[in-house]
């Protein structure tokens, strides 16, 4: 029989082969690859811009892409209808997009693992949590975004907001069922017996065990919020102008659709990649870690 | 180019599905109009919006009427009318031949009905005012009408084109309740309610007894069209395509960068009126810190580009607007014209130096702690979001910081009528300068619809003047000074003024446009299928 001591909780072995096996998947290096460089492209938008996003020109409008026959160098992407730089739009529409997806699935992801963990870990909370988590699942997140839009006004406050509760009931979920597996385990039990408090059973033994399933999710998550987030954007609920987003960027392009269709499809394009990126990278890291799905 | 074909093919496809089922089964003389919008019910006292206003000229007849020069006012229901030498008795005379859809005689006694409902309290009526100040309204006898005013109101045969002041069934109102104008609608007019499907389409067929049009019209009944649809398309470039493929044979919602297709195909055709009294302009809250330094508001005015907004943005369709009406309306101050304020960024720039207001780090300015950035209000949707954000732009250049919150219709109206914002985005229709004027300026009709919270009591004592003038000069000097007080206090930026353009397909006999009311086919009577 194996010894526990307090110390040492019996966590998975480090599976030093997961990496290899992540970079043999081409598909996944490639989506992390194009995902580090967008994420870089973002936060660089104020030196690699070419012009200012905001300043407009109307008598310079809706240019193609420099590669048709009206295209201008000065303007590699062409202009919005406003006469803007669309690769300055898309570069600043990134970093607001990318900033929604990462601070709503960061701040719902977060509060969904607390509630998920104290789920299983408190069996008395387990009923009201799943229960409200229950009430909030059944709200669509176009309508949240429409209520909390009402109430604090349309803006990217609003559309991180709803996409941030509207995260919080299946990580709860995923959370939860993660750690009642979790819960299951003799080590659990054996911390309790040597008289650990419940904050080091919490975070030491529960927590750390479940954080990789909780990572895959939000990884897969981080891509619906980024769509979602879109959505509600394109509904005029999120980034108020001049700010560029993609999804109020795709929605202005719908206007011009029949004489510039570049300025609806660029940022579609991006959103499109972005999500395939964040997706395709949860499948792998799921691939990764799950030891059911390891050899398929 | 492969991408704006592919753009094409897949509206075209998306507005082909859309219709295609119903315009199979249309009959050859049936007429679709596609539009934007829908009205929430079609009651003629408490419905304002154009979307109500376009179906119910079509449903019902007014007294008088207006010829498409948007100045004349002809005959309607009443043949003529006499007013008294203090302008405060109107004496209608009407028509004796006029029947409702269900066939009953109209009588004097329908008009006044219907004039005193739209006047009554109860009905709670958002444009009762539109009546003025009403003593009495009697049927003198089965023809004749007699509306007593307290006091002498200049607007009024202007104000009874309007469809606010058409004439129903007392019999239909009270045997539908609720459901007035929902459910069903007896009116006089050229077409009969067909039926309703809220946010689809509004189906109207010929009132084929129908012989009193106004003189306006070469065809004075019945109507040509057996059957029109109005039918609801919200998304522009779809509407452009159900225009393009032939599914809706006339429209005024074709979307400025559409025109030149529509110009360019030889079945399609613009049909205008250069009457151009629908204004898009922007108001300043008077009151709100910031733009309350009239400094401020004459820099801001100076630093849009009316011109280029009508040039660029509404691909030359539009009348730049540096006047709050359009020039020609009726009563407009040609004193006025030297004094509007042009477009010139340099001297704006030079104002806002001179009040003090100084540029920051960020190039945006500031006096005494305030910054100025200004909030404006609007509606979501294609129209708005390009002039706001194009506004934006401008401002930017003069070290204004305007900050933008566009709200669907259904919230906007509510926010509109809050202390929240600075300025706010607004267009409307009128007829004369009274109109305009009384609607927006009196103190009274703070908060809304004078949003600017402008409060003067020289310009209340003035449209007073001018609403209950006896003669038009007395009127054209008192509404004159209105305009050059306002103009002079940069209350507005006024943006473009929007002329009447209807897309016709040539199956349509020629016909010319309207603009009452920003509705262009008002009775219809004209609109005839050639082939």
């Amino acid at each position: 029989m194996t010894v526990v001591t307090a110390n040492e909780p019996v966590v998975a072995p480090r599976r030093y082969g997961n990496l290899r096996r992540l970079f043999r998947d081409k598909l996944a290096i490639t989506a992390a690859v194009l995902l580090i460089l967008l994420v870089l492209a973002a936060l660089l938008a104020p030196w690699l811009a070419p012009n200012d996003p905001y300043l407009t020109n109307t008598r310079l409008r809706m240019l193609p892409p420099v590669w048709e026959t009206r295209g201008r160098w000065e303007f590699l992407m062409g202009t919005d209808g406003l006469g803007r730089c669309m690769l300055s739009r898309l570069l600043y529409g990134l970093r607001a997009t990318l900033m929604m997806g990462v601070v709503a699935t960061a701040v719902g992801g977060s509060i969904g693992l607390l509630l998920g963990l104290f789920a299983a870990f408190y069996r008395r909370l387990d009923g009201l949590i799943m229960h409200l988590s229950d009430i909030l699942l059944s709200f669509p997140a176009i309508l949240l975004g429409l209520s909390f839009a009402a109430v604090v006004g349309p803006g990217m406050t609003a559309v991180v907001i709803s996409l941030a509760v509207a995260t919080i009931p299946t990580v709860v979920r995923v959370t939860r069922a993660s750690a009642l597996v979790v819960m299951g385990q003799d080590f659990i039990e054996a911390g309790r017996s040597i008289g650990l408090n419940d904050r080091t059973l919490l975070v030491r033994y529960l927590a750390l065990n479940c954080i990789s399933s909780v990572f895959v999710y939000m990884t897969l998550r981080f891509g619906q919020v980024i769509l979602l987030g879109s959505a509600l954007s394109f509904l005029g609920l999120g980034a108020q102008p001049p700010v560029a987003e993609l999804g109020t960027m795709a929605s202005a392009g719908r206007n011009e659709l029949f004489l510039a269709p570049h300025i609806a499809v660029m940022p579609s394009l991006v959103i499109v990649v972005l999500v395939l990126c964040a997706n395709l990278l949860g499948d792998a890291l799921r691939d990764m870690l799950d030891p059911r799905l390891r050899h398929t | 180019m492969s991408m704006k074909r592919l753009a094409l093919l897949a509206t075209a496809i998306a507005g082909g599905l859309a219709m295609a089922t119903p315009a199979l089964a249309q009959a050859q003389n049936t007429l679709t109009i596609v539009r934007e919008v829908d009205s929430d019910r079609y009651d003629p006292h408490r419905s304002t919006a154009r979307a109500a206003s376009e179906v119910l000229f079509m449903l019902a007849d007014t007294l008088v009427s207006l010829d498409h020069d948007m100045t004349s006012i002809k005959p309607g229901l009443a043949e003529s009318w006499t007013v008294s030498p203090d302008g405060k008795v109107y004496t209608f005379k009407l028509r004796s031949d006029v029947k409702f859809c269900d066939g009953k005689a109209m009588t004097a006694d329908d008009v006044v009905y219907s004039l005193k409902r739209w006047i009554d309290p109860a009905t709670r009526s958002p444009v009762r005012w539109r009546a003025g100040p009403v003593e009495d309204i009697i049927a003198k006898d089965a023809t004749t009408v007699e509306y007593r005013l307290t006091a002498p109101f200049s607007e009024l045969l202007y104000q009874l084109t309007q469809s606010f002041a058409v004439v129903i069934d007392k019999a239909n109102v009270e045997a539908l309740g609720a459901d007035f104008g929902v459910r069903g609608f007896n009116g006089t007019g050229p077409y009969c309610w067909g039926e309703w499907r809220p946010r689809n389409d509004m189906r109207l067929r010929r009132h084929d007894a129908y012989r009193w049009g106004p003189p306006i019209y070469e065809n004075r009944g019945p109507a040509h069209i057996q059957e029109i649809v109005w039918r609801i398309v919200p998304e522009e470039n779809t509407r452009l395509a159900a225009v393009l493929t032939g599914q809706s044979q006339a429209t005024q919602y074709v979307p400025y960068s559409g025109m030149a297709q529509i110009r360019a195909n030889r079945n399609l055709r613009i049909v205008d009126n250069p009457a151009a009294f629908w204004t898009y302009f922007i108001g300043f809250k008077v009151d709100k810190a910031g733009v309350d330094d009239p400094a401020v508001r004459r820099a801001m005015v100076m630093a849009v580009d009316q011109e280029a907004i009508s040039r660029d943005i509404n691909f030359g369709e539009t009348e730049p607007a540096y006047s709050y009406i359009h020039q020609s309306a009726t009563d407009w101050n040609k004193a006025v014209d030297s004094r509007l304020i042009r477009t010139n960024v340099a001297e704006a720039n030079r104002i806002l130096d001179e009040a003090g207001w100084v540029r920051g780090a960020d190039g945006f300015r500031s006096k005494n702690g305030v910054r100025l950035s200004p909030l404006a209000y609007g509606f979501t949707g294609s129209t708005w979001q390009k002039l706001m954000e194009t506004v934006q732009g401008d401002l930017r250049k003069i070290g204004v910081d305007l900050r933008i919150q566009l709200f669907d219709a259904t919230v906007a109206w509510g926010k509109l009528a809050t202390q929240e914002f600075d300025l706010f985005g607004m267009s409307f229709p009128y007829i004369t300068a009274g109109d305009a004027l009384n609607l927006y300026f009196r103190s009274t009709n703070a908060p809304t619809p004078n949003r600017m919270n402008w409060k003067d009591a020289e310009t209340d004592r003035l449209l007073q003047t001018g609403m209950t003038a006896v003669s038009d000069a007395e009127r054209a000097a008192a509404y004159g000074q209105v305009l050059q007080q306002v103009h002079d206090a940069a209350v507005w930026i006024p943006l473009y003024h929007e002329p009447m353009k209807v897309a016709a397909n040539s199956r349509l006999a020629p016909f010319k446009a309207h603009n009452i009311y920003g509705c262009g086919f008002y009775k219809g009577l004209d609109l005839r299928f050639t082939r």
